[in-house]
This record gives structure tokens, C-alpha cells and sequence, in this order.
């Protein structure tokens, strides 16, 4: 495209955005309402899938021990594990770690303790991981049958659970992105009909003096790029903002709790939603204009 | 594909158009315009005048038959090469369809920046086509500022910045008043002795009677006279 060209597609684009300053502020608007909720979905999906796979790696089995065997015998239980098909590591829990462990994790409330009368009710353990988390279900059943071996329990459930409830959620998602996605162009494609509409006997000289599809097609193409573009960068700075506050609100309260940290993701998620509005505008460009070029 | 030795500007060769309500407004049609050619079509409305001016410019496919446009097949063409036939016309309205919020000199330039012409020519030619229509003294202004007979001159100038082979005029004169119809003759005249074909369709008796040129007769979508310096031939 010739440079003189492009200068004045780019005059025609503000004289147009100028003109239709309400709609064109109405079509904003809509563009970041609509890739405002895409992007939260978009991080609500993409936050639980993380989450699930984080837990599904933690996935460990922990296996208690009777109380009565040896260190021997607790040694060749050790190597027995470690020689099991797919284990990835083998970690021994004594009772005292355990009880370390336990207290740790109460925190405040460490008094508690104070019941148990300086006994100690945890049993040893085993506490293995596997490679594959497939493996976690025929692996604890057989670890429980080793000798010395108490009970083998995986948080089986909750796994399972968080598994549904990714896919349900991820699917709902999925859907609610295509109807904004749909409800977005069809909006921009109205504003843009208005600009085209307004100038379909200009559109018309133009097809008759030979000028070819493109050449009109662009100017209305760059408006609803444009559209899209600052509607897009509105969004993805509301949603930088949302998700800050959210992850501080919630560091605050869980500190376990494991959001996706803020970079790069906030950086994807903003690159993600100003291309959408990008792709959104110019196609909703396209189809409003596509009638007036039949002449 | 173009040829600037190609002596027919215009070839129709059994031209029909039948459109989808099944009327008929051409029916096998023979004609050939040659370059430098003035012709007269003439005909009552609805006789085929509109269809032959649109087939011309590729805004409508003949049913059937072969018709070379300034070398161009209009027919077996693909949509992609419209914008090329058509710059090698120059196109008159009735009613101008100059654009409200340009001024003269906007409008006539407006058809050489569709097709990216540099700007340095761009201004040389809107002047100079500006004074063959005689309104260079007036490129500030906008339509509304302009008489009927100053606004269709503008739309000369348009038709002719881009030096097409060939002007297409439908009812040119159709809104104006006799003598202003004849200002406009006059640039025609000049305009066609400068080389360039021109192909007018018109109800004007007066002026056909008083031109002398070649009139094609179209009646009911034939073609049922044509005569090389003809008058209008019946009345209206």
C-alpha cells in the first residue's frame, strides 16, 4: 500500500470516529464489557487447570506403618517400595517429624497439643510419589498388602473431584467466550454500518471511478480495528487490576492457596484480549460493509 | 488484454439480458462503437436504455452473448478486474452524484486518489480538466454553492481526469434546462473532438435532431434503428 494512501485511510478513519463519537464510544464500551468477562473466564479456567495439575502432581500416597516392626524391617519395606514399577520418590516420616510436621501446621493453635500428654498417636510412614498419576490407585493397593504396612490413602476424592468441576467449568467457559465473542462482532458491525451506511453513495462514486474492494474496504476495516484495539486495551487493564486486587485479597487470607502468579500471565492474558478485540473489530468491519460493495 | 489500436471501443455481439422477474430489457443486441465515435442511444424509459449503460460498466452480467468493453471481456471477466474496466471509462449521472461534503476540487480528485494516483498529478490534472469544463475559478466551492448545469460540469471534469477512452453519459442533460443542456453539449463536443468516444443516452429530441450524429434507436430491448447522423425520429 502506497504511503499516500495509507494517510488517507487514516484521515478518513478519525473523520469517521469523529462523526459517530457516541457510537463509536457506545461500541468501545461494548467491546470491554464483553473481552472483560472473556478475560475473567479466561483466568478463572486457566487458574483451576494449574490447579488441578499442581495437585494432581502432589498427589502423594502415604503409607503407615504398624507400630511394631523393626528398623530392619522398615528398611527392607523402604527398599521394597523403591523397587516398585513407576514410583518416582520414597520419603520416610518418622513419628517425630510427623508430629513436627502436625504442630507446624497448627500454628496458633499449637496448644492443642497440650492434650495428647507429651504421647505421640502418629504412626511412621512412607510417603510416595509416582510418576504417572494414573498409577496412584493400583500402587496404594498393593503397597497396602506389603508386610509392616498399616494403610496406604491418597486424597482420592478430592482429585476427582477438582478434575469434573475443571472440565465443567472449562466448557461453560468455552461457551460463554464463543456467545460474547458472537454478541461482540454482531455490535461492531452495527456501529460500522452506521459509518457505511452514512457514506453508501460515496462507496457507490468510488465502485464507479474504479476503486477496487480494497481500497474502500480498509478505511472501514481500520475503524473497527480500532474499536476493537481500544476496547481491548481498556478490558486488559481492568483485568490487570481485577487480578491484583484478587490475588493480594487472597494471599492475604490463604497463603497456601496457589493463584498463577501475576508475570507473565497478566502479560499473556492482555496480549490474548487486544488481539481478540483487534480480530473482533475487523471482522465485524467486514461483515457490515460487505452488502454496500455490491454495486 | 487492452490494446490501445483496438478500433472498437464498444462490441456487443447477441446480447440479451433477461433479469430474474423474467423481463426481457435486452434481446439480442449486435452493436459495435468505434473509437472516437459521438453516438445517441435513444429510446421511451423502460425501452433498455438503463440496462445497456449498466452492462457497459459490468453493474449487471448479460444473460448471453460476447461484449468487449475497451478490450475488456465484460462477460468472462472475474469481479477482481471491475475496478479496471471501469477506469478506463469516464462516467455522467443525471442527477452529478457529486459527494455533498467536497469541494469542486475534491470531487474531481477524489476519482484519481482512489486509483493511488501521485499527488503531484493529481493537481495538475484537476486543473486542467477544471478549465476544459470551465469552473477553475470555482474548485473552492461545494455542490450546494452550484448551479445544475456547474454541478453536472463537475461531474465532466470527474469523468474525464483519468483520461478514459471512452465516456459513458446517461441523461445527462435530463435535469437541466435547455441552455445550460447545450453548455454541456458544447463540452461534449470538445471532449469527443479531442479523440475520446462518447456514448449518451438521452430523451432529448432537440438536442439529437440538432447534433447530427450517430443515434441508436432501442425499442422494447432491440436495437430497431441506427442511423449515422440521425435525428431523434419520432416524437416523445
Amino acid at each position: 500500500m502506497k504511503f499516500r494512501t495509507t494517510e488517507y485511510f487514516i484521515k478518513e478513519v478519525a473523520t469517521s470516529l469523529k462523526r459517530n463519537n457516541w457510537m463509536s464510544l457506545a461500541s468501545i464500551g461494548t467491546v470491554t464489557i464483553s473481552l472483560f468477562i472473556l478475560g475473567l473466564f479466561l483466568m478463572v479456567v486457566v487458574n483451576l487447570d494449574r490447579m488441578a495439575s499442581t495437585l494432581e502432581s502432589q498427589v502423594q500416597i502415604s503409607v503407615y506403618l504398624k507400630d511394631d516392626i523393626t528398623k530392619e524391617q522398615t528398611e527392607a519395606l523402604r527398599q521394597k517400595l523403591n523397587s516398585l514399577q513407576g514410583i518416582d520418590t520414597v520419603n520416610y516420616i518418622s513419628k517425630e517429624d510427623a508430629m513436627k510436621r502436625f504442630s507446624e501446621r497448627l500454628g496458633d493453635q499449637k496448644y492443642l497439643l497440650s492434650a495428647l500428654d507429651e504421647t505421640n498417636p502418629l504412626p511412621n510412614a512412607f510417603e510416595i510419589t509416582v510418576k504417572d498419576p494414573q498409577l496412584v490407585k493400583t500402587a496404594s493397593k498393593e503397597v497396602e498388602n506389603f508386610p509392616g504396612v498399616d494403610t496406604a490413602v491418597y486424597a482420592q476424592d478430592i482429585v476427582e473431584h477438582l478434575f469434573d468441576l475443571t472440565r465443567l467449568i472449562r466448557l461453560i467457559g468455552l461457551a460463554i467466550i464463543i456467545f460474547l465473542a458472537g454478541a461482540t462482532i454482531f455490535i461492531i458491525s452495527n456501529t460500522i454500518r452506521l459509518t457505511v451506511f452514512a457514506r453508501r453513495k460515496e462507496i457507490a462514486i468510488m465502485k464507479y471511478v474504479g476503486a477496487t474492494d480494497w481500497f474502500i474496504r480498509w478505511p472501514f476495516l481500520l475503524e473497527g480495528v480500532v474499536l476493537g484495539f481500544l476496547g481491548g486495551n481498556i478490558a486488559a487493564i481492568l483485568l490487570r487490576l481485577a487480578y491484583m486486587a484478587l490475588t493480594q485479597k487472597i494471599y492475604d487470607m490463604m497463603t497456601f492457596f496457589p493463584l498463577i502468579p501475576l508475570y507473565p500471565f497478566l502479560t499473556y492474558i492482555t496480549i490474548i484480549i487486544i488481539l481478540s478485540g483487534i480480530v473482533i473489530g475487523a471482522l465485524g468491519s467486514v461483515i457490515s460493509i460487505k452488502r454496500f460493495l455490491e454495486v | 488484454m487492452k490494446s490501445p489500436t483496438e478500433i472498437n471501443v464498444i462490441k456487443m455481439k447477441s446480447i440479451s439480458k433477461v433479469y430474474d422477474n423474467g423481463a426481457v430489457a435486452l434481446d439480442n443486441v449486435d452493436i459495435t462503437i468505434r473509437r472516437g465515435e459521438f453516438v445517441f442511444i435513444v429510446g421511451s424509459s423502460g425501452a433498455g436504455k438503463s440496462t445497456f449503460v449498466k452492462l457497459l460498466l459490468r453493474e449487471i452480467m448479460p444473460t448471453s452473448g460476447h461484449l468487449l468493453v475497451n478490450g475488456y471481456n465484460v462477460k468472462k471477466m472475474p469481479n477482481r478486474e471491475i475496478p479496471y474496466l471501469r477506469r478506463s471509462l469516464g462516467v455522467i449521472f443525471q442527477d452529478y452524484r457529486l459527494l455533498p461534503n467536497k469541494t469542486v476540487y475534491e470531487n474531481v480528485a477524489f476519482a484519481m486518489r482512489v486509483i493511488e494516483s501521485p499527488r503531484r498529478l493529481i493537481l495538475r490534472s484537476v486543473n486542467s480538466v477544471l478549465d476544459v469544463v470551465g469552473l477553475r475559478d470555482k474548485y473552492k466551492c461545494f455542490p450546494s454553492q452550484l448551479s445544475g448545469g456547474e454541478q453536472q460540469r463537475v461531474a465532466i471534469a470527474r469523468a474525464i481526469v483519468n483520461n478514459p477512452a471512452l465516456i459513458i453519459a446517461d441523461e445527462p442533460t435530463g435535469n437541466l434546462d435547455p441552455e445550460t443542456s447545450w453548455e454541456i453539449m458544447d463540452i461534449f463536443q470538445r471532449i469527443n473532438a479531442a479523440g475520446t468516444t462518447i456514448v449518451m443516452a438521452t430523451h432529448d429530441k432537440m438536442i439529437v435532431d440538432t447534433m447530427q450524429k450517430r443515434v441508436l434507436a432501442i425499442e422494447d430491448g432491440r436495437i430497431v434503428r441506427d442511423e449515422a447522423s440521425g435525428g431523434y425520429g419520432y416524437e416523445v
